[in-house]
């Protein structure tokens, strides 16, 4: 069972980063969240979709009503150009920060 | 946005499996979550603090009750004084939007009113109404209306009884919006053509007593004034009139006017200014623009028909300033106790807000506490506030009860005649609203300040305090006390200016009631007629009233009998524009506008009005004679100062214009609407010389009783025409004791209640807090006595503390009563001020004193050896 949350702010680079694979919905973005981190991550619902809304609210994603494999009616989150660009710099601080952290770790 | 969020979770949820759902808990509290739902909070919040109040105000029931007493007696009164004001002035029209209703009417330029001369209304010809109606652009329509009174029969053959009715443009219900709640309005052909079209359309009240509301009644004939009238619909109830008092009992079209007794040429005559037209101004029309249309209207009728126009500008008002400019009086009233309401609730909240002070150190050790446990700042003043507001309520709602004890003595007011008026006094669902508006608006007054400070207290010296207040070496105007001390210090002020204007009024009144009216009270018997009713012709009329006098004057107990237009203390006045001979009047204006009476030769006698100088009418003052008038002292010293008025010349503006009417004689001046009018100008007649419009009231002067005259006058008029409804009987005793003594007597007492509650609340106000001061000062005292201060001394201290603050409370109101009192005189009688602040100031000196003596004698009874063991 995966039992560690998330470190702060990682959150949205992770649901960025899972997006780039293509169209997602909301369930299918935690179940490849938690596959992709070997069952270790595990985005919980109560942050998920708030952290979605922000992201469409800057622009990142644009959703769109679908139906599911299993036929409900859910919202398909994309991922958008600025979305992408957000990826790269997400991805550049959280480089800058791991290795800030890491440096200090093991110095 | 929301109800998407919600689908999508509650599909996220489906999609998990039975052994996840458990630990995602509940979509509901995840959808608080993300929309930060937590504005409920505040609500759970208020109940807390609403429980914390209860409690904290239970602890304290002596204060609560205090409090809760000083603010229903301040909440009640302005209740009191509002359902006063709502029935004078406020009340809205009983018809949908009626703040879009306003009235319209033409007005002088160049005619003055004299003081008091009646009421300034806004009247119409016909003519000028049509051209209003078809001219303006910014009403939704404009109607015209005035009262008409005739016989009305059921049916045909039924006899026939007086009523009051309408006669209205054919549009008046559409532009309303009044739906009859029977048949149907008026056609618009239904006022086209004068006397074609007999409808007529009832009132509920009408249709209730005459008719046993039968709902077949729509299609009958009814018999008004001789002609069949079809009954065309009913009104509903709750339209009662577009009047403030009368309610009609029927309406006809305008057209009908002349078939049932309206002068013929009432609907030509562009200076026969005899309508009230009201506009309901379209959506979104400010009423200035209307203002400015009705204003360019005017100037082009002035133009195009100088001769009725001329100098006359047409104005807008809106229901609550009509209502004003019509009686002046009522909005005085309403303003003067409107004032005094204002300073109880002032007195009443510096009562609660320095019992809250001296509440502050005591409280201040709790809100210490709950800073020290992580209370925000913030969070205790709404705590406070809360309390203040629990206060509020109870008093707003014992307040009522006051309010509506108010309500019952304003329901004595009455005005004694057959006309179905509407004088209701009631606590309508807007005295709640307003009373509930007071008490959140004394909240604001009373717990706003103390909250702040009392939060504001520092959590060290709080918490160190102890057990008992703070006590020092300090007197009344230390640190702590002076704000509490100059709140009663401002209390005994305002009570004082509550108690000297009661007593100004009443010295005013009572002198002005003894001095009596100036006209025969006793032994007079009142009884009108309106001979339009019956159709005479002029000739007709003036035999009729001849033979009505002569008839009356022969029978048994009848000493005088005489006719008159008027009868004072009457709201039916009668006025003319005069201009004096030479010029005498101010620059720019033309006429002045006097009240007048059209009377008979008997007249003075029998009213018992003295004649200065000159003589009273003759009964050889008749249509072919020189026209004479008999003028009133005040009228003469007004004109002619100085001068003798007799043999003077002045001109009537209107009927018989450019003929001069020559003064033959000087009437004392009477009072005349009010007991406690002014001295006002005043012009008399002869009715043969001026026939009235519409009634003459038959004046009888009886040896004994006058009301056993009742009977055998009524057999009189019976005689000459049994057909012609009497109206109005009554004696002028009983009609002078409702009008002129009891709304007196009602409005003294009013002010009087209100004076001692002011008094009552500020007497409470210093005795708590000389009670309060000295047991704080217990311990001084003992040291005082320890070293040698004996009783008397310690007594004499205290009072001295107690007498600065009420002497400087009453310094304070007397200067404020000066300008008060200077105010009042301008509308109230009374000769001098100075009688009014003899018997206050005295008194109240000596009550204060009586309050500041008992907390004393407690102070000088003091154990030296207790006092020191005190804490």
């Amino acid at each position: 069972m995966p039992n560690h949350h998330m470190p702060q702010g990682s959150l949205s680079l992770l649901v960025l980063r899972v997006l780039e694979g293509g169209p997602l919905h909301g369930y299918a973005i935690a179940q490849r969240i938690r596959q992709l981190s070997g069952e270790v991550l595990e985005a919980e619902e109560g942050s998920l979709y708030p952290a979605l809304q922000r992201m469409l609210l800057e622009g990142w994603v644009t959703a769109a009503w679908g139906v599911s494999e299993t036929n409900r009616r859910v919202r398909f989150y994309t991922l958008t150009r600025d979305g992408q660009k957000q990826v790269k710099r997400e991805i550049e601080q959280y480089e800058q920060v791991n290795a800030a952290i890491r440096s200090i770790l093991y110095a | 946005m929301d109800q998407e969020l919600a689908d999508e979770m509650s599909a996220h949820r489906e999609m998990m499996t039975e052994d996840r759902l458990a630990a995602f808990g509940s979509t509901l509290r995840l959808r608080e979550d993300s929309q930060a739902a937590w504005g409920w909070m505040w609500l759970e919040r208020l109940w807390q603090d609403l429980n914390y109040g209860r409690r904290s105000i239970a602890r304290d029931p002596g204060f609560a009750l205090i409090a809760v007493l000083s603010l229903a007696v301040g909440i009640g009164a302005n209740c009191a004084v509002f359902s006063l004001a709502d029935t004078l002035l406020l009340r809205p029209l009983p018809v949908p939007h009626p703040s879009d209703v306003v009235t319209l009417g033409s007005r002088d330029l160049t005619a003055t009113t004299s003081a008091t001369a009646g009421y300034n209304i806004l009247p119409a010809s016909y003519p000028d109404y049509r051209d209003i109606r078809d001219r303006t652009t910014n009403f939704y329509g404009v109607v015209a209306y005035s009262f008409i009174r005739t016989g009305l029969a059921p049916r045909l053959d039924a006899q026939m009884r007086l009523r009051t009715g309408m006669q209205v443009s054919g549009n008046f219900l559409d532009v309303l919006e009044v739906k009859p709640e029977l048949g149907r309005s008026f056609r618009p052909d239904e006022d086209q053509v004068p006397g074609r079209d007999a409808v007529v359309i009832l009132s509920h009240d009408l249709w209730e007593q005459e008719f046993g509301a039968d709902r077949s009644v729509v299609g009958r004939e009814v018999r008004m004034s001789g002609i069949a009238f079809t009954v065309i619909g009913v009104l509903p109830e709750r339209f009662t009139s577009i009047d403030q008092w009368v309610r009609p009992a029927f309406y006809v079209p305008l057209m009908m006017g002349p078939r049932l007794g309206q002068a013929a040429d009432v609907l030509e005559g562009r200076d026969r200014r005899f309508f009230t037209v009201k506009g309901r101004l379209k959506a979104g029309v400010p009423i200035s623009r209307a203002r400015m249309e009705l204003a360019a209207l005017a100037a082009s009728l002035q133009k195009a028909y100088a001769a009725t126009n001329k100098n006359q500008t047409m104005e807008v008002r809106t229901e609550l300033d009509a209502r004003i400019k019509t009686v002046p009086a009522n909005a005085e009233l309403v303003v003067m106790l409107t004032v005094l309401a204002a300073a109880v609730l002032l007195v009443a909240c510096a009562n609660v807000a320095g019992l809250l002070t001296s509440r502050a150190p005591a409280r201040a050790r709790e809100m210490a506490l709950r800073v020290a446990i992580g209370a925000g700042r913030t969070r205790l003043i709404r705590q406070l506030i809360t309390e203040s507001l629990l206060l509020a309520v109870a008093g707003g709602i014992v307040g009522i009860g006051v309010g509506y004890a108010g309500v019952l003595l304003f329901r004595q007011i009455t005005y004694p005649s057959d006309l179905p008026l509407m004088i209701t006094f009631d606590m309508n669902e807007r005295a709640l609203l307003f009373s509930l508006g007071i008490a959140l608006l004394s909240v604001s007054l009373f717990g706003l300040v103390p909250a702040i400070r009392t939060s504001r207290a520092d959590l060290t010296t709080a918490l160190k305090a102890g057990a008992g207040p703070a006590t020092g070496f300090r007197g009344f105007f230390g640190a702590r006390l002076w704000g509490r001390s100059a709140l009663v210090s401002g209390q005994v002020a305002v009570s004082l200016v509550l108690l000297t204007t009661t007593m100004f009024l009443y010295l005013g009144i009572r002198a002005s009631l003894a001095a009596g009216p100036g006209f025969r009270i006793n032994h007079l018997l009142l009884m009108n007629f309106d001979p339009s009713v019956a159709h005479y012709s002029a000739a007709q009329e003036h035999e009729f009233y001849k033979r009505l006098v002569e008839r009356s004057r022969s029978l048994p107990g009848v000493k005088s009998a005489a006719l008159a237009s008027f009868v004072p203390m009457t709201v039916d006045i009668d006025a003319f524009s005069i201009v004096p001979e030479g010029n005498r009047l101010p620059r720019g204006i033309t006429s002045v506008n006097v009240m007048a009476n059209r009377v008979d030769e008997n007249y003075f006698e029998t009213a018992g009005i003295p004649l200065v100088r000159g003589r009273a009418f003759l009964k050889t003052d008749a249509e072919k004679t020189q026209r004479v008038a008999v003028i009133n002292e005040a009228l003469a010293s007004h004109y002619w100062p100085g001068q003798d008025a007799i043999g003077k010349r002045f001109s009537i503006v209107g009927a018989g214009a450019g003929e001069w009417v020559e003064i033959a004689g000087i009437a004392k001046t009477t009072k005349y609407l009010s007991t406690l009018e002014p001295p006002a100008d005043f012009v008399y007649l002869p009715y043969r010389q001026n026939p009235p419009a519409c009634c003459m009231t038959l004046m009888v002067e009886s040896a004994g009783e006058p009301a056993a005259l009742t009977a055998p006058l009524r057999e009189v008029v019976r005689g000459l025409d049994p057909n012609l409804p009497v109206y109005d009987v009554r004696t002028m005793e009983d009609f002078y004791r409702a009008r002129a003594v009891q709304v007196y007597q009602i409005i003294i007492q009013a002010v009087a209640s209100m004076g001692l509650m002011g008094m009552g609340l500020a007497l409470a106000g210093l005795y708590g807090l000389m009670a309060y001061a000295v047991s704080t000062r217990t311990r001084e005292i003992g040291i005082r006595m320890a070293i040698g201060a004996n009783r008397g001394e310690v007594l004499r201290m205290v009072l001295r503390q107690g007498l600065v603050l009420a002497v400087s409370g009453m310094a304070a109101g007397l200067v404020l009563s000066t300008g008060v009192v200077r105010l009042l005189r301008s509308t109230f009688p009374g000769d001098s001020p100075l009688g009014a602040y003899l018997a206050v100031t005295p008194a109240v000196l000596a009550i204060t004193m009586l309050a500041a003596y008992l907390p004393a004698r407690r102070a000088a009874r003091v154990d030296p050896m207790t006092a020191l063991r005190y804490e």
